[in-house]
């Protein structure tokens, strides 16, 4: 309720009574360099970190640079015994990327990234809001998320056992099912672990077992947002679709992201069900890189080109999911977040 | 109960905010720290408090220097604007806090609590959560957990600016009476400048790094330092007016830049000025300062009857907008190309456009450098 | 109009939560059933959906086999040690990095930290056994699991606790340095009951992993130290795996966590979704 006379430039010093806008900073100011002050000793922080840290670097640290080490060497089982060894520069990683074998481990990663990671996410999106939206009674909800749950309870070298006791081409459960339920003839059969389908059968597997995770995630979130908005869209009269698309999804983008990002860094490196349920065959047609990786080192006892492969996965996985965190720190920080 | 006592206090995190601050606070005196949000009023308590450390100065209570002194070391206590509240322990509990970090006995916890409860009427409520009482409730919790811990200051820091107006009203006049906080040196700090009028037997009015004026709020409205002090103090605000001054005969005249407005300068005030005679000055005018005058006064002057609009430059105005605010009514008019807001009685009756006379009280006037905001003739 | 509408789309869409519930349960039914079964039916050119005789024995008959016991006691060590072990390292670097480190020596910390879950555990797998050979105890001990589990459990703690931390606010431990408590002890009366939520569902989430873990544990340990995913492959009869008696087992190895799940599962829920709104 004030109004000022005249504005010309006494608006401009408006608050600014002495700001520091106008003056050069006081000399203990500059002394000083900035930087917050703690209320703990230096060390304490130091060592609550470093402990860790040190654990990690103990334990990890030798074997890493072990790796990194005999990626650049010839070694082989045999010659780790008897320590005889030569390096041989790059020549590992060129053999593995320009490997078919590694090229088409690509591929059928490529594969399972989609129709596993992401459509597990995806899936796992939609029934974690159709079970809290659409399912009423809360007891209901709570017998159905445990059992939907379940999946996530077994051993994945389990789950791959067992997928491969059902999916037996003669007689196994699920081709009878089929039969019973009309799907098949009862001549018929669907080969599921033959080389057309393994990569298919390992990832729906791994689908089964792990779409459970951005379930309970996902609905975990969407319990945790606050009920005051969506009252106030009740009011407002806005459809449930409209409430999903507006609020509910990008509410919970973040959380689908972190989902998402556990997800593609636990599948990117799984061998348990692939190891257990079709040993990358057959014929190689369900072969993921890290398999490979593996197959190199513990069968075929190619430590240096297994070392290599290791190295190659790491680095393309730690730049995905660098530049993805870079995406989703940007697409935060526009949400104001 | 102690004094409490800043010297030189300098803080600065990307930028300075406490600039060499020094100030005093007598046992038992309620001082307040009023200010614009984010000038760095809480980070001056935070300091006392010793959640930050300082970069430069000394805190000393009762002439001991506990500048080093870590927070849970020294015997401060302070409310937070957000109350800070422990969620999961009970009203009861987050006001006995204090006395279980010093471990005192059960018994003897038991009896201050309650006691302290009784005194601020939220005894009734000792085994609810926070969350499960009201805003004021709360703050009154919180207060609670200040006055149990008996401490050698207290702080306040925004107390009461997140509750609603009738609230705030009774809870000031809690303030007012607590005996407990009035026997200790207490920092109070708001934005809210009617209520730090209020409170405080000592204000002081902070500008960007350091006090713009400290003084009793008598001192801090009648005789304001800078522009800043005077524009925030006073409702409705000060009408501040760019002008130059010019010498007119024997005497000066302040003419409004930008504009035809020619303001006589006052007998007394014209020493201070003849001597930036020619630099630009503010010229502030409180809207009581400027009297709406009875429709047969002559220019010069209010003939006979004078009293109390005697001898009053006048001036013309054109009105532009009234309102009627229960007690005041208050009066925007334009004079010479210039707003200006006035206070009347709020039974007059104004049309937009009519004509009116203001009487000028220029003694009361102030006149500030337009450059350093400075009190001209103080 | 939109009455019906709405009406047939949430018909639709629970019909589709409805058909993932069967896919879910159907291998988990099948289990049940094949576990019940005598050991001449599972291998029928026909498998039976329904036991044509039931074998509850079959549950009995495993523990038999004394090493089933020792199994799941094995991984109960190993599991309950190593989250304990995790989630206690967690806690002190999550904490620090929350509250004292937050700047780009922090976020940098925080990523080294985290990018060690992100190895492949294959790459290391050689090297691991050599170092632990060499180790007084050898690969063959609770010791070497608990610690290798700790690669890809502790960062994860730390990750999910440094998050839970920043969403404590740091006003109220503030507020408890003044009414007297040192760090620690603030620590303890103000911050730890806020984040124990979150603290139980990284438990269970590292707990979890560990319980289930088989690549390691059948490469390193299989004689002192047997967790259950080692020991089910031995349910065989020649060259026949016995698969009545793999199922009953695994059926059985679920108790656990399903019952930890439905006894905490409030806390996960709140524990997940604090986390990881803000994370």
């Amino acid at each position: 309720m004030s109004t000022q006379a005249v504005p010309g430039d006494a608006a401009a010093d408006a608050d600014d009574a002495r700001a520091f806008a106008g003056r050069p900073y006081p000399d203990w100011f500059k002394a000083k360099g900035g930087g917050r002050s703690r209320l703990v000793s230096w060390w304490v922080p130091t060592v609550m970190v470093g402990l860790p840290i040190l654990v990690i670097v103990c334990i990890v640290i030798y074997p890493t640079v072990w790796m990194f080490y005999h990626a650049f060497q010839n070694t082989n089982m045999m010659s780790l015994f008897t320590g005889n060894w030569s390096p041989v520069g790059w020549a590992n990683f060129a053999t593995v990327l320009s490997s078919d074998r590694f090229h088409a481990s690509l591929t059928h990663l490529a594969i399972y990234l989609t129709f596993g990671a992401c459509l597990q996410v995806l899936l796992g999106t939609a029934l974690a809001l159709i079970l809290y939206e659409f399912v009423r009674s809360n007891v209901l909800k709570t017998v159905l998320l445990i059992l939907l749950v379940l999946p996530m309870m077994l051993p994945p070298s389990i789950v791959g056992v067992l997928w491969k006791f059902l999916l037996q081409a003669n007689n196994g459960a699920v081709n009878h099912l089929f039969i019973a339920l009309g799907f098949l003839d009862p001549t018929q059969r669907i080969e599921w672990l033959d080389t057309d389908l393994a990569l298919w059968s390992l990832t729906m597997a791994d689908t089964w077992q792990w779409t459970a995770l951005p379930l309970l995630i996902v609905y975990s979130g969407r319990v945790s947002l606050p009920p005051a908005i969506y009252e106030a869209a009740r009011v407002d009269g806005a459809s449930r679709w409209l409430v999903m698309r507006r609020l509910t999804l990008p509410m919970l983008r973040e959380i689908i992201a972190i989902a998402f990002i556990i997800r593609f860094m636990d599948a990117y490196k799984f061998v348990d069900k692939v190891y257990v349920m079709t040993s990358g065959g057959p014929a190689q047609s369900s072969e993921l890189p890290v398999f490979i990786a593996f197959q190199k080192g513990i069968r075929e006892f190619q430590i240096g080109e297994a070392a290599a492969y290791a190295i190659i996965i790491f680095v393309f996985a730690a730049i995905l999911i660098v530049l993805f965190l870079q995406y989703l720190k940007r697409v935060l920080k526009a949400q104001g977040l | 109960m102690a004094r409490l006592e800043l010297q030189g206090i300098c803080k600065g995190f990307d930028e300075p905010v406490l600039d060499r601050i020094t100030l005093t606070v007598e046992e038992g005196q309620f001082f307040v720290l009023v200010g614009p949000s984010g000038i760095g009023k809480t980070t001056l308590l935070r300091c006392v408090a010793g959640l930050e450390r300082l970069d430069a100065g000394r805190v000393l209570v009762d002439d001991r220097d506990i500048t080093d002194l870590k927070p849970y070391h020294r015997n401060v206590a302070m409310t937070f604007e957000s109350y800070a509240l422990y969620p999961h322990l009970t009203v009861f509990e987050n006001i006995a806090s204090p006395l279980k970090a010093r471990r005192t006995d059960p018994a003897e916890i038991k009896r201050r609590v309650g006691s302290v409860a009784e005194l601020l009427r939220i005894d009734h409520l000792l085994d609810r959560r926070p969350h499960e009482v009201s805003g004021g409730q709360k703050q009154r919790t919180a207060l609670g957990r200040t006055l149990v811990a008996r401490p050698d200051v207290f702080l306040l820091d925004e107390p009461i600016s997140h509750l609603d107006a009738k609230i705030r009203h009774e809870l000031r006049r809690q303030f007012h009476q607590l005996e407990d906080l009035r026997r200790v040196a207490t920092v109070y700090v708001t934005h809210d400048y009617a209520e730090a009028l209020s409170l405080g037997d000592r204000i002081a009015v902070m500008g960007h790094g350091g006090l713009e004026q400290v003084g009793t709020a008598r001192e801090l409205f009648e005789q304001p330092a800078t522009l800043f002090v005077a524009r925030h103090l006073g409702q409705p605000s000060i009408n501040e007016i760019a002008c130059a001054l010019e010498g007119d005969g024997d005497g000066l005249m302040a003419r409004a830049r930008g504009a035809d407005l020619r303001v006589p300068v006052a007998p007394r005030h014209r020493q201070g000025l003849a001597a930036v005679n020619g630099t630009p000055v503010t010229l502030g005018i409180r809207p009581q300062h400027l009297r709406v005058l009875p429709p047969d006064t002559t220019p010069d002057g209010v003939p006979g009857e004078g009293g109390a609009d005697a001898g009053l430059p006048v001036i013309e105005a054109r009105v532009e907008i009234f309102e009627a605010l229960g007690a005041i009514g208050v009066l925007l008019a334009e004079a010479g190309g210039v707003s200006l807001t006035a206070l009347t009685s709020p039974d007059a009756h104004f049309e937009p456009g009519q004509p009116v006379r203001l009487g000028m009280e220029t003694g009361a006037f102030h006149y500030f450098s337009r450059e350093t905001g400075q009190n001209l003739h103080l | 109009m939109g009455e019906t509408n709405f009406r047939v789309v949430r018909i639709v869409l629970l019909a589709f939560l409805a058909v993932w519930l069967l896919f879910t349960l159907f291998p988990l039914y099948f289990m049940l059933v094949t576990s019940l079964k005598p050991v001449e039916e599972i291998n029928r050119m026909v498998p039976t959906f329904w036991p044509e005789s039931f074998r509850p024995g079959n549950y009995a008959g495993i523990f038999a086999d004394p090493g089933s016991l020792k199994s799941l006691i094995d991984s109960l060590i190993v599991s309950f040690s190593n989250t304990a072990l995790s989630l206690f390292l967690g806690t002190l670097a999550g904490y620090a990095l929350a509250r004292w480190m937050r700047g780009a020596v922090g976020e940098n910390l925080a990523f080294f930290i985290l990018s060690n879950r992100m190895f492949p555990p294959v790459a290391i797998l050689i090297p691991m056994f050599f170092l632990f050979d060499a180790t007084p105890w050898g690969t063959d001990s609770y010791i070497s699991l608990i610690l290798l589990y700790l690669v890809f459990n502790m960062p994860l703690a730390t990750w999910l606790m440094m998050v839970f931390f920043r969403d404590t606010p740091r006003e109220l431990e503030e507020a408890a340095y003044l009414d007297g408590y040192t760090p620690l002890r603030a620590f303890f009366k103000v911050t730890l009951p806020l984040v124990l939520p979150g603290m139980i569902s990284v438990a269970m989430l590292c707990w979890i992993f560990a319980w289930n873990e088989y690549l390691f544990a059948n490469l390193l340990t299989g004689s002192n130290v047997k967790t259950f995913p080692v020991h089910i492959p031995t349910f065989t009869l020649g060259s026949q795996t016995l698969w009545n008696l793999v199922m009953a087992f695994s059926l059985v190895a679920m108790i656990p966590p399903v019952t930890l799940f439905i006894i905490l599962r409030r806390y996960m829920v709140r524990g997940l979704s604090l986390g990881v709104v803000k994370g």
